[in-house]
């Protein structure tokens, strides 16, 4: 498809939750299943906007005329939740993670923000309306050589969970809403799927960087709003899986392209990344001041504090990896997005092993291996590699040690070793052993030379894999060989 | 620059756009207030501020509505005296303004049209509920009674929740000769939101008004949920919550009725004054000087003597317990029987109530309300304490000599004294 020539542009919405308490209560960030502790029924009520008018996506859920049932869990919920109490405070940790990722995008933060009502009738939100904030404006994300543009973020409370949808009745679970969400929202800058699948996840990279990014299933979520020449402005909303971004797109270049007359709406995307109808897009006449919090200033000297202590961007910490490990851009990228990652920054200090041996077990060994339920713990991770330094056995071994463990996580390291057969060469019987082999092969030597070390190293090896260190049989080879 | 009008600002680094908003009272003076096309609100600091031009005045009026009622409809009346349930939100400022037109409610809550025509809505005053007195309560009961008297079948007030069963309760005995149902109804959640709980409040009002039920009734939420209201007698209700929107709740005894949206009516507790056609009397007379004054470990009952230095004509103790001050403390200083016997010498009534709300008084069981008893304090069954204050301003300002208030303060008048308790009233 030739993307320039269909006029297509492309525009990114995230919404990531983050790990903090809620973000107008301190209920903590929790989800809850099973019996809830209370099953509340509402209904809610059409509103005008601002302008005497009623909004037309409000009226269109009003008019459906449904109760909505709140599943209600005292681990995850309180007075708020049930909206039965003005919100308490901006949650300062939440405010302060965003401030630093408006930083982190060269974003201008607002002197002074206000929270806003946005109305909101479908009922994910007990009082009608969401509660949302604009922290900073004109931001932006340097990206393989493009810019792409970040006009705002903003800082808003998540929704109460979809649990069933009936005609007339609408069951949510209020678990999840007031969790805090970052909403970075970029111009229709990015000119393919693709790119608006990399840029996605750069963003979603540059907000973990913080440490304080709900990691899990639904904790991300992606809106996308896409036009082509001749047609209109699309919303679709809630790809929650990154990688389908490129599907779900040309999926709905398709869909535009076929239709006689492409009408601006919001769809909800499916999970076969089709998407289908979900209601019109909303107009500006939803927003009115929260007038239970007062406004807060954000001062020059706050920001500056801030500046001074920001996390570093996701590529330069990786940077900082490779130079500091010595370790391949690849390696150093794969392991900072791997989930071991706070493990290996752990190991690299309490054990003597080579830092690439750790980082690539975790990136590659670990994974070539048939899958467990099983977690080992830092612990095992830890003997293991002390067990290497002590040449328990050699690192080629690690795959099996891993692979035997996962299954007896339970077993003492040494026992399974043993088991295994991995006990350690010494240096003094490799060497007789390499000085064995070198004598039986004299004649290939002499014929090859240098070149005989290779096919050599292999009988070697047949011997001693897993229980000597291929380097140092490298190291008494060749200086045999000399 | 006006609020409302269409802006552009220039700061050394950017520009905005917007639509002037007004200052609240919470905020600084250092930063202006722009609404964005985007509909966010945000706050620009003044100082930084290079350039401002208006692009246009009071950029578009908020449509008149042109709903009208149904006139084949039972007629009620709406007395407005302030509050968040009869007032609008101006979307643009976040001002607050109060409904003048029936009409304008109509718009908001189509659902009244179903079952009823407002045919008046009174505006005596506006005023957030804290801020009323005895003088507000009057011209409230004038004005219900007006509306009586003139062909509504009942009448709505609205309130704001603060101090609506002080209204409740006085409006209980300044409409004498009761014989219509009056509804005093609030809001806890404010009219712009989805949730707004006045809606099913005001319909479930508008059949309270139609029922059978003589009584001043408060019309709110029965629990959290939008399914019902209760209607509950005005002299026995207290608001218990803070925020929630089923705060009011029944104390002593049972809601009169359960009341659901589409009509549904289901009588809890048949005790109450029944429809009828005699004329409903106006009786407003209240003695101001009157005081409610609670007693707590360690209070100083000098308090009494303040109060009748400045003339004050009637004082409402909210005790513990059975309705006790204390009366045999270690420290003389205490103990409240001296400052009882100078009050009641002076003429001025004591009565106790008790500051559990739940329960009956009683001055025989202890040796505390014994010697209350013996100092000349009436005690008042199970009057709630607010209602007690109300009730003793009322009678004061027919009598002053004290065997007559004693009198009437043990009359039951308004269903404020339960001759009996049903164990399911306590925590309903």
């Amino acid at each position: 498809m030739d993307y320039k020539k269909l006029g297509l542009k492309i525009g990114l919405e995230i919404h990531q939750q983050l790990d903090t308490e809620k973000l107008f209560c301190n209920c903590p960030s929790n989800l809850s299943e099973g019996e809830p502790d209370s099953i509340i029924r509402r209904k809610l009520h059409a509103v005008a906007g601002e302008m005497g008018d009623i909004d037309p996506a409000a009226l269109q859920a009003y008019t459906k005329d449904r109760t909505y049932v709140y599943k209600f869990y005292r681990n995850s919920a309180c007075l708020l939740e049930l909206d039965e109490e003005p919100p308490r405070r901006l949650n300062p940790e939440a405010l302060e993670t965003v401030l630093k990722i408006a930083l982190m995008l060269d974003s201008k933060v607002m002197d002074e923000l206000h929270v806003m009502r946005k109305t909101v009738i479908d009922g994910s939100n007990t009082s009608g309306f969401q509660r949302t904030s604009l922290i900073a404006v004109d931001g932006s994300l340097q990206f393989n050589g493009l810019k792409i543009k970040i006009p705002t973020i903003c800082l808003e409370e998540d929704a109460a969970r979809i649990v069933q949808a009936k005609e007339k009745e609408v069951t949510y679970n209020l678990d999840r809403l007031g969790i805090p969400l970052i909403e970075i929202a970029t111009s229709p800058d990015i000119q393919s799927p693709e790119q608006a699948r990399d840029v996605a996840k750069a963003i979603g990279s540059i907000i973990r960087a913080t440490g304080k990014a709900k990691r899990g299933i639904g904790t991300i979520r992606q809106d996308l709003n896409i036009s082509i020449k001749g047609g209109a402005r699309v919303e679709l909303k809630g790809v929650q899986d990154l990688n389908s971004i490129p599907k779900v797109l040309e999926n709905e270049i398709k869909r535009q392209q076929s239709e006689k007359e492409v009408k601006e709406e919001t769809r909800k995307v499916l999970p076969d990344c089709t998407s289908k109808y979900m209601r019109p897009l909303p107009g500006a006449s939803r927003m009115y001041p929260e007038t239970d919090l007062p406004p807060i200033v954000i001062t020059a000297n706050k920001l500056s504090e801030l500046k001074k202590n920001l996390p570093k961007l996701p590529w330069e910490q990786i940077k900082d990896l490779e130079k500091k490990y010595s370790l391949s851009t690849e390696l150093a990228s794969t392991l900072y997005n791997s989930a071991y990652f706070e493990y290996f920054e752990k190991l690299v200090k309490d054990v003597r092993v080579e830092p690439k041996i750790i980082a690539s077990t975790f990136t590659s060994t670990l994974k070539s291996l048939p899958e467990s339920e099983i977690e080992l713990s830092y612990e095992h991770y830890r003997d293991l590699f002390k067990a290497l330094d002590s040449g328990k056995f050699s690192k080629e071994a690690i795959a099996q040690v891993l692979e035997s463990w996962l299954n007896q996580p339970d077993k003492k390291l040494d026992e399974l070793v043993k088991g295994l057969g991995l006990k350690g060469v010494s240096k003094g019987d490799l060497e007789k052993l390499i000085e064995k082999i070198v004598v039986d092969n004299k004649k290939l030597i002499e014929e090859r030379g240098e070149r005989a070390i290779q096919p050599l190293m292999g009988l070697v090896m047949k011997e001693v894999r897993g229980k000597a260190d291929g380097k140092l049989v490298m190291e008494i080879l060749r200086n045999k060989v000399k | 620059m006006k609020s409302g009008s269409k802006i552009k600002v220039k700061t050394a680094k950017r520009e905005y756009e917007g639509i002037l908003m007004p200052r609240s009272e919470l905020a600084d003076e250092a930063h202006i207030v722009l609404k964005l096309s985007s509909g966010y609100n945000i706050g620009i600091l003044k100082k930084d501020i290079v350039k401002t031009e208006t692009l246009s005045e009071k950029a578009g009026k908020p449509k008149p509505n042109t709903v009208k009622f149904d006139k084949s409809k039972p007629a009620i009346s709406l007395v407005s005296t302030g509050g968040t349930i009869t007032s609008k939100v101006d979307y643009k400022t976040g001002g607050v303004f109060p409904y003048t037109k029936p009409e304008e409610l109509l718009a908001d809550i189509p659902e009244l049209g179903k079952y009823v025509q407002v045919k008046a809505i009174k505006q005596p005053f506006s005023l957030l509920s804290e801020d009323m007195s005895s003088l507000e309560w009057a011209k409230i009961a004038k004005e219900v009674c007006s509306e009586l008297n003139s062909g509504a079948e009942g009448v709505i007030v609205t309130h704001g929740t603060d101090t609506l069963h002080y209204t409740a309760a006085a409006l209980s005995f300044m409409l004498q000769d009761l014989s219509k149902p009056v509804a005093v109804i609030g809001a806890q959640r404010s009219t712009d939101r989805g949730s707004f709980d006045g809606a099913l409040n005001l319909v479930c009002g508008a059949h309270y008004c139609l029922s059978d039920i003589a009584e001043v009734s408060i019309v709110m939420h029965g629990s959290t949920e939008d399914k019902h209201c209760i209607a509950n007698r005005g002299t026995k209700t207290r608001k218990m919550h803070s925020s929630r929107r089923d705060a009011f709740r029944p104390i002593n005894e049972l809601p009169l009725a359960q009341i659901f949206s589409d009509g549904n009516t289901v009588i809890l507790n048949p005790e109450h004054k029944k429809r009828s056609n005699s004329k409903v009397k106006l009786d407003d007379k209240f003695e101001e000087k009157v005081a409610l004054v609670y007693s707590y470990p360690g209070s100083d009952p000098k308090i009494l003597d303040t109060y009748v230095k400045n003339g004050y004509k009637g004082i409402i103790l909210a005790g513990t317990g059975f309705g006790h001050v204390s009366t045999q403390p270690i420290e003389k200083k205490f103990s409240w029987l001296p400052a009882i016997k100078n009050a009641v010498k002076s003429g001025v009534f004591i009565g106790a109530t008790t500051q559990t709300f739940y329960g009956t008084t009683d001055p025989y069981v202890y040796s505390a309300g014994r010697l209350m008893l013996d100092s000349g304090v009436v005690f008042l069954k199970d009057m709630l304490p607010e209602t007690a204050y109300i009730k003793l301003g009322w009678v004061l300002g027919h009598t002053k000599k004290l065997e007559e208030v004693e009198k009437l303060m043990l009359k039951n008048m308004a269903g404020e004294i339960s001759e009996r308790i049903d164990p399911k009233a306590f925590l309903y």
